[in-house]
């Protein structure tokens, strides 16, 4: 087998993304022609229309982490929830492996089918814990909900899960049965990721997720993604604007600028040889 | 006689970095290099700084991409690709596999145990984790770092202590090509030593060396081969005894 397109074995990609759009508001070549990087604004002054995302592509495989980075209203976490299912997306492909074998567009399931994909194919943890969990419920009540949508019925195995992935989530045991509303704003993030891996997903999109949270204690939280991103054979996409996040997690990433992909390449490479004008000004200004 | 095929096969290789914020100035880094390694073979980087050694190095590993030019690398089963452009994630596929890189410092500092780190890189390898724990218990002793600080996260060891750790781990079950950027220059005389030792061994497990050493005693004893820079071209490339003194002689100029 001398494949000469080939030459390095890799392993498959189990999320496939390829020209994802999200726009507001009327579209057209003209309408995607008058926006973008190269004219500085996402939003088309002749239509109005906003593009927020478009012509995104990329593959990530299992056990690997691709970045998504651009400052807020770049279009990053747009792509993120469109991939996730929480916003329509416009146009594009999305695959995966989890999905009928990767045979069809994702995007195009009906909405049952791609809120069934949420509970044990694809989890989403969010900048905000708010949106991940439900803050009246206790700690154990919320990771039991994506396992019992999942099919289970023994309470004892029920709470024994919960305990197990609290416990991996170094959330303290003592506080499974209180309400995550009394948890401070480090430990909801913590019962969110437990919460997102309480079905093993094969893809985890992560938005923001150390974002907002003291410098200590989002070092503690980034050190327990990059474990379990390490020991789970998940393929995760994570978005975020702060470059020791993406180097800490990921190997490759791309880059993007007003809706669009600017740069697409190894994470060293970026925080080392930035190449596109808008790459080299975010690297500069994180390093300075 | 036959000579062994190379290993890796540099030609043409130009690095220039555009500067989009400051007025898209044009900064060369590498201008036209060409050299071969055999396996086995230990090759030393040298000239003053700013020569364009450690961007050489990086421009193989492609934490630059490389302008133009050719870097062909022969995978493990005899095949042959160009490190420069080929994807991505097969270039992923390869790091730390076959090819590996040890910098002066440690890039990402994770909170993990001494050993657990060493012992992650031998498995990463292919190694099992009995073999990779003995393996990186051996390493880290002939490096002087002590039993008490193997459970020490290497976030709060001192420069020197990480620097050996970041030998440790890059060394062990070693990738068939090795990258050494100063990987010593931070090191007390004793420490240097066992470091220069280490790494003295990689000829005989058949391991290609690339690196880049400041000091002459390093390059005398580690280089089979010396490539001279200067401004981002290749000057001389030769045997250590042949180019050790034209080095010399240069840093007696400056």
């Amino acid at each position: 087998m001398n494949d000469p397109q080939r030459a390095v074995e890799t392993a498959p990609a189990v999320l496939t993304v390829r020209g994802l759009g999200k726009a507001y508001g009327a579209v057209d070549d003209a309408v995607i022609s008058r926006t973008g990087s190269d004219r500085g604004s996402a939003r088309d002054p002749l239509s109005g229309s906003i593009i927020a995302a478009w012509d995104v592509s990329f593959d990530v495989a299992a056990g690997e982490a691709l970045g998504i980075v651009g400052e807020s209203g770049s279009g990053t976490s747009t792509v993120l929830r469109c991939i996730a299912g929480d916003v329509p997306a416009t146009c594009g492909d999305v695959r995966m492996e989890c999905h009928d074998g990767g045979t069809s567009n994702v995007l195009t399931a009906d909405p049952s089918e791609r809120r069934r994909m949420r509970v044990d194919k694809i989890s989403v943890v969010y900048q905000d814990p708010a949106e991940g969990l439900s803050l009246g419920v206790t700690a154990g009540g919320n990771i039991a909900d994506p396992l019992t949508a999942a099919g289970w019925r023994n309470f004892m195995a029920i709470r024994e899960r919960a305990r197990e992935l609290l416990a991996r989530t170094d959330v303290p045991l003592d506080r499974m049965d209180d309400i995550v509303r009394t948890f401070s704003g480090g430990m909801r993030q913590r019962v969110q990721i437990a919460r997102a891996l309480a079905n093993n997903p094969s893809v985890i999109l992560l938005d923001e997720p150390t974002t907002g949270l003291d410098a200590s204690v989002a070092a503690g939280v980034l050190d327990l993604l990059r474990g379990l991103l390490e020991e789970m054979n998940m393929a995760a996409v994570v978005v975020s604007h702060d470059f020791s996040v993406i180097e800490m997690l990921t190997s490759r990433c791309i880059v993007m600028h007003h809706g669009r992909v600017v740069e697409s390449t190894l994470t060293d490479q970026l925080l080392e040889d930035p190449h596109h004008p808008y790459s080299q000004r975010l690297v500069s200004a994180a390093r300075a | 006689m036959s000579t062994p095929a190379p290993i890796l096969d540099v030609s043409g290789l130009c690095k220039e970095f555009v500067l989009h914020n400051i007025d898209g100035r044009k900064v060369n880094g590498l201008d036209n290099v060409s050299f071969a390694l055999d396996p086995g073979e230990h090759l030393v980087l040298a000239g003053s700084s700013g020569a364009g050694k450690s961007t050489l190095l990086r421009a193989v590993y492609r934490t630059y991409l490389p302008t133009s030019g050719r870097v062909n690398f022969v995978l493990d089963d005899g095949r042959t690709v160009d490190l420069a452009v080929i994807p991505d994630r097969e270039l992923l596929a390869l790091r730390g596999r076959q090819i590996g890189y040890v910098s002066q410092f440690l890039r990402v500092q994770p909170r993990r145990g001494v050993l657990d780190l060493v012992t992650r890189a031998g498995v990463s390898r292919g190694m099992d984790v009995p073999s990779a724990r003995d393996a990186a218990a051996t390493s880290l002793r002939r490096l002087n770092i002590g039993e008490h600080l193997w459970d020490v996260h290497v976030a709060v060891l001192s420069g020197g202590e990480k620097q050996r750790v970041n030998i440790a781990a890059g060394l062990i079950s070693p990738p068939r090509l090795v990258l050494l950027d100063e990987p010593v220059s931070a090191l007390d005389p004793e420490n240097r030593e066992s470091a220069i030792e280490l790494i003295g061994e990689l000829r005989a497990q058949g391991v290609a060396v690339l690196a880049v050493f400041h000091d002459l005693d390093a390059i005398a004893r580690l280089a089979d081969r010396v490539l001279l820079m200067r401004r981002g071209r290749v000057t001389a490339d030769g045997p250590t005894g042949e180019v050790l003194p034209m080095l010399k002689k240069e840093e007696a100029l400056l």
